[in-house]
């Protein structure tokens, strides 16, 4: 596209006037969990406070099963990101460097899970995680994780292996490495970037999660964090807002820090991986 | 390797189908097997009334929701590639970060958002002489909870949407677009006629995605309407799935009711698919 008619005053007015619509529910969600009570009950709204409270905070992590929470969804993003990582690492070099019969097929596989609405496999996950005893544990989410992570990640890192000539790793053979030094010194560097993104990526859908541990997770204490903020304001009338804005902004932060750390290297990989952001 | 993740992935397919086929209550789940009765799942599915309603009603839904995504979408993404640059810093900026925000955290806003005691929508519709929306319940009729869904669902959407098209539309030539404007063309015209064939793929690939995610959308109805407020009149199909498989415990019936939104899902979707395949197979 042309660049000539870039900067007319009109259209940054409309690009802000955008960015303002897109962002006040983030600002109106940051500004709520600050305001004191009085400021979050009145019927005109303060858009900033000037007496920022930060109790709001220190309420939401007091709240019963918020650490538990906590430690119960860092057990399973970091088991889940170390396994996806491990298996799609090795898939990737499998489904890239060498021609298998049924590799059509697996790729068909791959992108066929990935199409599936989430939704529709909720019934016989939940059936064969109980057939097995897994219900209402934190491995058997982990297991259900897995099955979403791994065709995303095998796919991403597929991508970045790709780029990577056989020369390479075949001239460090040639030079007297072993096969494995090859893969150690010539392949990980070089997909590095690659495991970083889809670990950081895996780490967000699975923090992320909601349906599966609704299904699966019946226990508070075993619930993870997605779900302690869902059953926040619990069945009373009387809606703590400024409680619920700083829990949520509290569930937010780890996921838009590792986000903005990612998004440049997501952005494009997905519509060739395609996963909901 | 490849076999063992093969196994891994396709287990659940095969497992969804077998259950589809057997009557599986919380019975036979203590027993760890089921009774096959053939396709009774389906045909009880299939005259079931509230299916075919909550079939349609996805589907307008569906159609709804992708349109003002994509539509919305592109329109973002042609103004990024007409503001200054701090502008779109700023603009692109903002769009991440809306990206980023968990689902269940953009509900628990819009719930504080739309709350009629002194939620800050009415204040604003209201301040802005749209209408009088003082204490205005967003929550009363399936239509308007669906709607206000429909603007949760597109938001939390149009970060994605708007940056991938942007994207696309930097391999729109430069020189292309000058020469039909030198010609004369109007701004519509060049618009469908060079950037449209450009960007065409990208907008195919966005469009599947976003029907097979809004048509199997869970998590914002769910938590929007709110547990207590679900009724078949305001039901999604994962919503009805979830019902009917998950809380009646007929997890045969709601094996059925997954295996008929996959099938409409990829009926809906198969572009994407036939594309991917093509790309992992070529390179």
């Amino acid at each position: 596209m042309t660049r000539r008619r870039a900067g007319g005053a009109a259209w940054n007015t409309l690009g802000l006037g955008v960015f303002v619509v897109m962002v006040f529910p983030v600002f109106w969600m940051i500004s709520t969990a600050f305001k004191t009570d009085d400021q979050v009950n009145s019927f005109t709204p303060t858009w900033f406070s000037t007496t920022p409270t930060i109790r709001h905070f220190t309420d939401a992590i007091h709240r019963p099963f918020f650490w538990a929470d906590v430690k119960n969804s860092v057990i399973v993003v970091l088991v889940t990101v170390v396994i996806a990582m491990a298996l799609a690492f090795l898939a990737a070099i499998a489904l890239a460097k060498y021609r298998f019969s049924g590799r059509k097929a697996f790729i068909v596989l791959m992108i066929g899970i990935q199409m599936l609405p989430a939704t529709g496999l909720i019934i016989p996950l939940y059936v064969l995680l109980a057939r097995y005893h897994e219900v209402n544990t934190l491995s058997g989410v982990i297991v259900t994780y897995l099955t979403f992570a791994l065709p995303f990640s095998v796919w991403t890192l597929r991508g970045f292996i790709i780029g990577i000539p056989k020369d390479l790793e075949e001239a460090a053979m040639v030079d007297g490495s072993s096969r494995v030094g090859a893969f150690l010194r010539i392949l990980l560097p070089l997909v590095a970037p690659g495991l970083v993104a889809t670990s950081i990526f895996t780490f967000i859908t699975s923090w992320n999660e909601y349906i599966f541990a609704r299904i699966l997770l019946n226990d508070q204490a075993k619930e993870t964090l997605t779900l302690w903020l869902s059953f926040y304001l619990g069945t009373g009338r009387n809606t703590d807002y400024g409680g619920l804005m700083a829990a949520s902004t509290l569930v937010a932060i780890p996921v838009v820090i590792f986000f903005l750390l990612v998004q440049r290297r997501i952005a494009f990989g997905l519509t060739a991986g395609a996963v909901r952001g | 390797m490849v076999a063992v993740l093969g196994a891994i992935l396709g287990y659940p397919i095969y497992d969804l189908v077998r259950l589809s086929l057997q009557r599986y209550g919380l019975f036979e789940l203590i027993q760890h097997h089921g009774v096959y009765i053939g396709l009774h799942n389906f045909g009880s599915v299939l005259h079931d009334g509230v299916f075919w309603h909550t079939l349609l009603r996805t589907i307008v839904f569906t159609v709804a929701n992708v349109g003002l995504t994509m539509v919305i979408g592109t329109l973002i993404a042609l103004l990024l590639v007409r503001i200054s640059t701090w502008v779109r810093i700023l603009l692109t900026a903002g769009l991440v970060l809306v990206w980023a925000m968990p689902q269940v955290v953009a509900v628990q806003v819009w719930s504080w958002m739309t709350n009629s005691e002194n939620g800050v929508v009415n204040y604003i519709l209201t301040k802005l002489h749209v209408g009088n929306y003082f204490q205005h319940n967003w929550y009363v009729s399936p239509f308007s909870q669906l709607a206000l869904v429909t603007t949760l669902v597109v938001w939390g959407a149009l970060p994605f949407v708007a940056i991938t098209i942007y994207a696309a539309l930097s391999q729109v030539p430069h020189d292309l677009v000058e020469a039909a404007e030198i010609d004369g063309a109007r701004p519509w015209r060049v618009f469908l006629d060079v950037t449209m064939p450009v960007i065409r793929p990208v907008l195919l690939i966005l469009t599947s995605l976003s029907i097979l995610w809004d048509f199997g959308v869970f998590t914002q109805p769910y938590l929007l309407i709110g547990q207590g407020h679900i009724v078949p009149a305001n039901y999604l199909m994962g919503i009805y799935l979830f019902e009917q498989g998950y809380v009646k415990a007929d997890f045969g019936r709601g094996a059925a009711i997954s295996i008929l939104m996959l099938v409409i899902v990829a009926a809906l979707s198969i572009v994407y698919v036939r594309k991917m395949v093509r790309i992992g197979d070529v390179e």
